[in-house]
């Protein structure tokens, strides 16, 4: 099958050393890539005593699948609560970018108005600004609002922290649909908000994906944040649960390992599933 | 008419190419019916990010207990504390090659795998989703295992370095400065080539095929060919994936911290690890409130100045 | 147009309710009925149980006190003080909380005086020593919870085979012992040096205070001295004669005693749990507790303890507070916090029970000599920040005076 192939990438003038050059380059990336997940996953299977063994083994001597039953009911946090979080919050907080996003990047990339660079600005601005150095105002601000330690503070706050990047993409894709596409459309009778949903969103659908996809990851690895507002053991999401792993005087690697497996194959799949919209999506603003 | 988004070389009709009509858009009639379209995205920016911004702000001018007590006005007292500190411009500097370094590296990096990962080969769609998982990884956890690798005890980094015969007997890789600070610049790198890769790719594929062929037909090589002709192409992705790239790593703090956070002193830190190190173990809330407010500061100018040089926005 | 108003509904649809999904949240801080009084409670993790532990008592005590509601918060103890003071900053501090070093909260007014909020009792039932420790100005602010002492951990193995013959007990001799163990090589160390971030204010207690010299009191921190000079020299010197791990000023406790109990340090200084640890995780170790060496002999260690504190919130939870307090320092919910975690008690009466504990004996042996932190001190917060960033510096190599100078300064800036 190989040869096959490869016959048909030789037919385009390519010769077959380029091709076999290539495909090794491409897995040495490819291990290269993978490889500190693979040890992430070896690690996660191993037991408490042989993970902190000196000198360290590679391959687990017994092997521990049970670790990834065990860690729902660890002591330490309570691992499903906190799956549902961060779940919950993610995709709450990607909904509200959506809904948020979308009309500002429409109506900026679209139509001019007084403060529309100013806007754009404040955009900008907020990309700078990370959570990390405004937890001591975030608190303060959720606290006197009545609503800190609920997953509704952290969705918000992860809304307004993504919807820099969010209204960016959106924006440059929108800018790159031709304004006559709204014309022809506005003089058969439709209106703005008909514009942006019939006619540019099937355009842009692949910006909106990717915008989609960014928000999401940011929101489900979210970490500063998340350690300051939400206070509960249950309300905490995994990014946070994970750091209760490292204890006083003993780190469980295993766990945090383990754990961290359970938090990357959803944004894995994910990506994978979206791949391909992923490049066209990238593609905004890049259109001369 | 319709429009597709494939193959377009050109971009008629787009905002920034539109003369506007007189007076258009400059009204305040426009102001309010643009309202209800941006209304709830500056709502909760304004209201998540920057009142706490403003409170970072005042707080740099106070002076506040250990507890977190507010004493009372401090002026500019915590900005000279901060002059005062002996580490602070080998910190600056030290930021400064932080991310210089990650970013150039992570570019030209990218600029290789978009164009390995631009050609036919068969596998390479497992390379292209490989390249994928850093991205979906929480950048701690995928620092968190390299650190344990690196452990001089119980690291298998260490254990496969002295096997293989690189180093004699296990480093401490993550304890000192200068090593600690190499690997995680190599980190950094890692975690941002999938998204400049990809968008570099994207941009690749936007390449018009008529243009290569005609580069072909002048007889142009194949590095003449990529210097000339793709590059150009490239420049508006690579232009706004550059900014990005320099924001997040300017305000990156997991990597450095989980690195390098076991070593002593100042050698290894950046803005944002030394403001981590006021809340965290000096208690330091307004000095470190002072020290945002200058991180801020500084990554506005860079932003400015790159807005300004490279206008990434010209598109819009 | 309905297309394009569905698509809009869809989403806002969306948006609302995930917004009322959301405004819930697991166990949320809800309060119970009228008259309930809530009491919120933030702790650190000491090990794998110290949630399930606490969540022990707090379900005995709500059974005695049927109108008192618990909220227990548990963080690590890394994010446990960025959590306290931005709490405090945000006017929300917790009403108890268990933690180490209390007198800034004390210094700005935050805390009730510890006899407000225990019944007499209670009160007299703490050790002197302790309840000394937990004072400042003379009136205490700290209920002492948990005390820990240190002791030298020897491998008997690892000195026979390097030839020492009897454990060190000076300076000098601990130099000479650790020497010969690290020269049997193989990955082997002879003298486990933490000077970490993690607790390098501990491993540089011992030192200071075995050579003499110490941190100060309630009214001075003294860091920068010649005693501590002489010290810290020494250290230096056990670090360039290779006596010690590479990398001492990078390296925590943790990992190090670990490694200690997996055979591959020949002494280090370690705590209660320690015991504990070994037993479970590599019960052949053939080890020996033995007292501290100190510059001349001199019998000495190191007293920590971690203390229940109550801020005033000015709402009048007195009542509920001193209910909580009495509860958990009484002698059997007492005893059971202490001994699972495996720390020494600070109360007489724990004391008396505990007074056949094999495992506790070294440490409750030589209590007597103690000497503590001075964390009634309001500088105390940031001279423990400043050793934990700045003394590792003497291992990479750094002139000795110019470090002790720095942490000084650190410590003075408060």
């Amino acid at each position: 099958m190989t040869t096959a192939r490869a016959r048909r990438y030789t037919a385009d003038q390519v010769p077959l050393r380029s091709v076999i050059l290539r495909m090794v380059v491409g897995l040495l990336v490819l291990l290269f890539f993978v490889a500190p997940y693979v040890v992430m996953l070896v690690s996660s299977l191993k037991s408490k005593r042989e993970i902190l063994r000196v000198p360290p083994t590679f391959l687990p001597e017994e092997w521990h699948p049970e670790n990834y039953v065990t860690m729902w009911s660890t002591p330490e946090t309570p691992l499903v609560q906190n799956l549902i979080s961060t779940i919950i919050i993610a995709v709450c907080a990607t909904l509200l970018v959506l809904a948020v996003a979308l009309p500002a990047a429409y109506y900026t990339a679209r139509f001019r108005f007084p403060g529309r660079m100013v806007f754009l600005f404040l955009v900008i601005v907020t990309q700078m600004l990370q959570p990390a150095v405004l937890t001591s105002g975030l608190f303060r601000e959720f606290q006197f609002l009545g609503i800190s330690d609920t997953w509704f503070a952290m969705i918000l706050i992860n809304a307004a922290f993504n919807l820099s990047f969010a209204v960016w993409i959106m924006h440059s894709f929108f800018a790159g649909v031709p304004k006559e596409v709204d014309e022809a459309a506005q003089l058969d009778g439709a209106g703005k908000w008909t514009v942006l949903t019939r006619i540019n969103l099937p355009l842009v659908w692949p910006g909106i994906v990717t915008a989609i996809v960014f928000t999401f990851v940011s929101c489900w690895n979210e970490f500063a944040a998340s350690l300051v507002i939400l206070s509960t053991a249950g309300n905490q999401p995994l990014s946070v649960a994970l750091t209760k792993f490292v204890g006083q005087y003993a780190t469980s690697w295993h766990y945090v390992f383990g754990v961290s497996i359970v938090a990357i194959i959803p944004v894995v799949i994910l990506f994978m599933l979206i791949e391909k919209r992923l490049v066209g999506g990238l593609t905004a603003g890049s259109v001369k | 008419m319709t429009a597709s988004l494939t193959g377009r070389t050109s971009r008629e009709g787009a905002t920034a190419d539109r003369r506007p009509r007189r007076g258009e858009g400059t009204s305040l009639r426009d102001l309010v019916i643009a309202l209800p379209w941006i209304a709830p995205a500056l709502l909760l920016i304004l209201g998540v990010v920057i009142f706490p911004a403003g409170v970072m702000f005042y707080n740099s001018t106070r002076d506040i207990s250990q507890s977190g007590v507010d004493r009372g006005p401090a002026g500019f007292e915590n900005f000279q504390s901060l002059l005062d500190f002996a580490p602070i411009w080998g910190v600056l500097a030290r930021t400064l090659v932080w991310v210089v370094v990650v970013v150039v590296l992570t570019v030209l990096i990218s600029l290789a795998l978009a164009q390995l990962l631009d050609k036919a080969f068969p596998g390479r769609q497992l390379v292209r989703m490989a390249v994928i998982i850093p991205w979906a990884a929480s950048v701690v956890m995928t620092t968190l295992v390299v650190y344990y690798g690196l452990d001089p005890f119980y690291g298998i980094i260490n254990e496969v370095l002295v096997n293989v015969g690189v180093i004699e007997t296990p480093y401490g890789w993550t304890k000192n400065a200068p090593s600690a600070f190499a690997w995680s610049i190599a980190i950094a790198v890692f975690v941002s080539l999938p998204f400049t890769t990809y968008t570099i790719l994207a941009g690749l594929q936007t390449v018009p095929a008529e243009v290569l062929e005609a580069a072909r037909m002048d007889g142009a090589g194949r590095t003449r060919t990529y210097f000339s002709v793709i590059l150009p192409q490239l420049r508006s992705a690579l232009a706004v994936a550059i900014l990005i790239n320099i924001i997040n790593v300017f305000n990156s703090l997991p990597i450095l911290k989980v690195m390098t956070g076991s070593i002593p002193g100042y050698e290894a830190d950046t803005i944002m690890t030394l403001i981590f190190k006021y809340i965290q173990t000096d208690h330091r809330i307004d000095v470190a409130s002072a020290l945002s407010v200058v991180g801020f500061v500084i990554v506005l100018a860079i932003v400015a100045v790159y807005v300004r040089v490279v206008r990434p926005m010209r598109e819009v | 147009m309905k297309r394009s108003l569905r698509f809009g509904a869809v989403i806002a649809t969306a948006a609302v309710a995930s917004m009322t999904l959301a405004s819930c949240g697991f166990g949320n801080a809800g309060g119970g009925s009228d008259g309930d009084t809530t009491i919120d409670l933030l702790v650190p993790s000491y090990s794998d149980g110290t949630q399930a532990l606490w969540e022990k008592v707090i379900d005995g005590f709500e059974d005695e006190n049927p109108g008192i509601t618990v909220n227990l918060e548990v963080q690590s103890w890394d994010n446990l003080n960025d959590v306290v003071t931005t709490k405090v900053q945000g006017g929300k501090a917790p009403d108890i909380m268990n933690g180490g070093p209390f007198a800034g909260f004390a210094a700005d007014g935050l805390l009730y005086p510890a006899e407000d909020v225990v019944s007499p009792d209670t009160l007299a039932d703490f050790q002197k020593s302790f309840a000394d420790n937990a004072s400042v100005d003379g009136v205490q602010y700290g209920l002492p919870l948990i005390a820990s002492a240190r002791t030298l951990f020897v491998n008997n193995a690892l000195l026979e085979q390097a030839g020492v013959t009897t454990p060190p007990t000076t300076w000098d001799e601990l130099l000479d012992a650790a020497t010969k163990v690290s020269d049997l090589g193989g990955g082997v160390y002879g003298y486990g040096l933490p000077l970490g971030s993690e607790e390098a204010q501990a491993e540089s207690a011992i030192w200071f205070y075995g050579g003499g010299g110490g941190f100060g009191d309630e009214k001075e921190i003294t860091i920068d001295t010649p005693e501590n000079l002489a010290a810290a020299k020494f250290i230096q010197k056990m670090v360039d004669a290779g006596a010690t791990q590479p990398d001492a000023g990078a390296t925590d406790r943790t990992p190090l005693i670990d490694v200690f109990v997996q055979g591959k340090i020949g002494m280090i200084e370690a705590l209660p749990p320690t015991v504990a640890q070994i037993e479970k995780d590599n019960p052949d170790l053939d080890y020996s507790l033995v007292p501290i060496p100190t510059k001349d002999g001199e019998p000495f260690t190191l007293g920590v303890a971690d203390h229940m504190m109550a801020f005033d919130n000015g709402k009048d939870k007195q009542e509920a507070i001193t209910a909580f307090m009495d509860y958990l320092f009484s002698t059997d919910v007492y005893v059971d916090w202490v001994t699972t975690e495996k720390f020494l008690p600070t109360t007489v009466s724990g004391g008396e029970a505990l007074a056949d504990d094999e495992a506790l004996a070294p440490f409750l042996e030589a209590l007597p000599n103690a000497a503590f932190y001075p964390s009634t001190n309001p500088n105390w917060s940031a001279t423990d920040g400043a050793f934990k960033s700045l003394v590792g510096q003497l291992a990479q190599g750094k002139d000795a005076k110019a470090v002790l100078a720095e942490i000084q300064a650190k410590s003075d800036e408060g």
